[in-house]
Order: structure tokens, then C-alpha cells, then sequence
């Protein structure tokens, strides 16, 4: 190996374990004190190389991580957070603007039947018109004559509406009547059923009344009988 | 949806566990050549520490991705690379000259820091071109085939870029002795 060729592989390599480097030097001094020479200009070379590192780079790396981590972490949290509070915020608005709504009490009323059917008498002694106008004064009215049978006689809350309502047996099974206050905030159908009752209502001057029976029954009747009984103080 | 968060939650963790001493073992097995790389490719301390931060973010980023534990080194030099050119695309730095920065070392003797000294300003000095390969082999080991493959070059190009900068340097250093040689005599 010529002294050029050896010099370039020594340069490019002075580490190099190549046979035919290392064969060259066995046999030529000069070349194996270029190369010993070489190599511990390397080794110079590399201590140079070794710059200080920074104080405790390391552990800045792993907290800058961290921080990175922490902030991503809470980036995505923050927006989970924004969303449940507005879903949470829209739920409360048409909440409330759902609530706004005058009060259907149709549905209220067919609720409060399925109760009413388990209701008992308070007592074995029948209601009479006494007890019905005493219950019924709250409302500034009361009946001239007694409307029917009269099984139960109690105040009753639709939908906080404070309402009365009278059970009695009649020849077509049970019946319903509601006596519920006028309000701005409450609204009352004319008709209203589900698959076991149906009722009836009427505006009068200062109530309303609503008569519910089982599906089939004639309500008619009973709603004429409330009508023409009951008076209201002026 | 809480209820799936939570169970999602379980499996995450120790993965996330994993991720995090996977990276913290990365760390500490090559800040240090990685910064001194960084450092005489860019030849400013806090630029180099900056572009590091940024190289092992990335690195953290894209942990998921390193499958081969051997390749560790390769990858994040090339990160590194990356993030220097990025460097570059952005705006060109002002670099403090090399000869600014002393450092100590206090095992070392007068003669020998004179010498250390004298070996960086000259490592320095070089062009990039013949720089870069060179410190990619005195700081990492790489061999020839290593180097080229991570500075897109072929082999033979990789070695006579090693060759001249030997070549130079030693040409340097011989000039010098002939200064002092001279101041002496």
C-alpha cells in the first residue's frame, strides 16, 4: 500500500481495523509513527469534542416534557370542561323556558287518577255537603246540593296547582272531579285521555272544573250535575 | 361517557408509565452527545440547548414511533438535523464565535488546556461540510456507512471528507508549531 492510501485510510478512520492498514504498519516504522501519531491526535480530538453539557440538562428535558404534557393535559380537560358546562347551561335554559310554558294539566290530572284509584276513604261515614263546601270555600265557591256519592273529598297538587279533588261512585264506575283555580300560568284542555281514562273540562268564572272517568263512561252528565250545582261568591 | 373516560383511563396509564421511562432512559442515555453535537453544528451554547429542548420534545411526540431501541441514536440525530434546518428556514442566528467559550477542566494541565483550547478553535474553524461529519464520528462512533446514510451521502464521499479534515487540521496544528517554533527559537 502506497504512502497516500494509507494516509487516507488512516485519516478517515484512525480507528480503523482494516487488514491491510494494519499490514503496512507491521511493516514500515514510519508509517505505524503516523498512525500511532494519528491516533492520539484523535483521541485529543475527542476530549476537545466534549464540550461541557449545561447544568442539569437532563432533567430539564424530562420536566420541559412534563410541562408540555401537563399543559396539553389540561388543554384538553379545559375543553371538556366547556363543553359540559355549556351542554349543562343549554339543558338549564330550555329548562327553564320549557317550565315557562303554561302548565298542561291534562296529563297531570290522568297521572294523579292512577294514585286516586288506591285512595280510601278517611272514614266509613259518607262525605257530606258540609265537609264538600267547607273544602270547597277555598276555591269561593260551593254547592247548592249535594252532586252524588261522594267517596273522598281532599286537596290535591297538580303540578303545584292546589287543586280539590272528589271522588265519587256513580253507575258507570268511578268518577273524578277536579276543581282547579283560574291562573295565568296553567292551562286546562277541553278533552283529554290515555288508555285507561278520559276527561272533560269546563272554564267557569272562577275555577275550572274537570271531570275524569274510566275510558268508556258518559262524562256528560256528571259535568252538566257540577255545573248547574255549583256557585261561586261574588 | 364518564364511565367509558374511566376505562380508557386504566389502560392509558401504565402506557403513559411506559412511554414516560422509555423517554426518561432516552434522555439520559444521549443528552449529552446529542447536545455536543448540536453544539459544534450550531457553535453556540444556548441555541444548541434550545434546538436539544426541541429535538427531544419531538422525540417525545414521536416516542411511538421509535420501534427499534438500537436505532435510537440515528433517529435522534436526525431529529436534530431537522430541527436545526427548521432553525434555518425560520431566521439565520448570530452565532458567537467558538473562541468565546472557555471551558474548564480542572484534572487538565496548563499545557494540555492550551492544547484543548487551540483542538476546538480549530475543529471550529472547519467548514461545515467537513465538520459535520467529523464530529458525527468523534462524538457518536459512527462509522463511515453510518454517517453517510445520515447526511444523505455515498461512502466515498464520506471519506474523503474525514481525510481533508484530518488533513487540515493537522495542517494547522503543524503551522502553529512552526509559529511557536519560531517565537521560541
Amino acid at each position: 500500500m502506497d504512502e497516500l492510501e494509507f494516509r487516507r485510510r488512516v485519516y478517515a478512520n484512525p480507528d480503523t481495523t482494516d487488514a491491510e492498514v494494519v499490514k503496512a504498519a507491521q511493516q514500515d516504522p514510519g508509517k505505524r509513527a503516523f498512525w500511532n501519531e494519528q491516533k492520539k491526535l484523535d483521541r485529543d480530538l475527542k476530549q476537545a469534542a466534549k464540550v461541557e453539557i449545561p447544568d442539569d440538562l437532563a432533567h430539564k428535558l424530562i420536566w420541559q416534557q412534563s410541562a408540555y404534557e401537563f399543559a396539553r393535559h389540561k388543554r384538553r380537560s379545559r375543553w371538556y370542561m366547556a363543553l359540559a358546562a355549556s351542554l349543562a347551561f343549554t339543558i338549564g335554559l330550555s329548562f327553564t323556558l320549557f317550565t315557562r310554558q303554561p302548565l298542561n294539566l291534562g296529563n297531570e290530572v290522568l297521572a294523579h287518577m292512577v294514585y286516586a284509584e288506591d285512595e280510601q276513604a278517611h272514614s266509613a261515614v259518607p262525605v257530606d255537603l258540609r265537609q264538600v263546601n267547607a273544602k270547597l270555600a277555598s276555591f269561593g265557591a260551593s254547592f247548592t246540593d249535594m252532586i252524588g256519592d261522594v267517596e273522598v273529598v281532599n286537596y290535591c297538587h297538580l303540578q303545584s296547582v292546589r287543586s280539590l279533588h272528589l271522588i265519587l261512585n256513580t253507575q258507570q264506575g268511578k268518577m273524578s272531579v277536579f276543581v282547579v283555580p283560574n291562573r295565568d300560568d296553567i292551562s286546562l284542555p277541553d278533552n283529554f285521555a290515555d288508555d285507561r281514562y278520559h276527561g272533560q273540562g269546563v272554564h267557569m268564572q272562577r275555577a275550572s272544573i274537570m271531570v275524569v272517568g274510566h275510558k268508556n263512561a258518559n262524562l256528560l252528565p256528571m259535568l252538566d250535575n257540577v255545573k248547574q250545582r255549583i256557585q261561586f261568591s261574588t | 361517557m364518564f364511565k367509558r373516560k374511566k376505562t380508557v383511563d386504566t389502560q392509558v396509564l401504565p402506557y403513559m408509565k411506559s412511554k414516560q421511562r422509555r423517554y426518561e432512559a432516552l434522555v439520559h442515555a444521549f443528552h449529552a452527545d446529542i447536545y455536543r453535537y448540536a453544539y459544534w453544528l450550531i457553535k453556540d451554547k444556548a441555541v444548541a440547548e434550545d434546538i436539544v429542548q426541541e429535538t427531544f420534545l419531538r422525540a417525545w411526540r414521536s416516542l411511538d414511533s421509535l420501534k427499534d431501541n438500537q436505532a435510537a441514536k440515528a433517529w435522534l440525530i436526525t431529529i436534530l438535523r431537522r430541527e436545526n434546518a427548521r432553525r434555518f428556514e425560520r431566521k439565520q442566528f448570530d452565532t458567537v464565535d467558538i473562541e468565546d467559550v472557555s471551558v474548564f477542566d480542572e484534572t487538565m494541565s496548563a499545557e494540555q488546556e492550551v492544547q484543548q483550547r487551540e483542538l476546538r478553535r480549530l475543529l471550529a474553524s472547519l467548514s461545515e461540510e467537513y465538520r459535520e461529519p467529523l464530529i458525527l464520528q468523534l462524538v457518536f462512533g459512527l462509522s463511515g456507512e453510518e454517517i453517510a446514510a445520515q447526511l444523505n451521502l455515498n461512502k466515498n464521499t464520506v471519506m474523503t471528507r474525514l481525510f481533508r479534515a484530518r488533513n487540515q487540521l493537522r495542517e494547522s496544528l503543524e503551522k502553529d508549531d512552526a509559529l511557536r517554533g519560531r517565537h521560541n527559537g
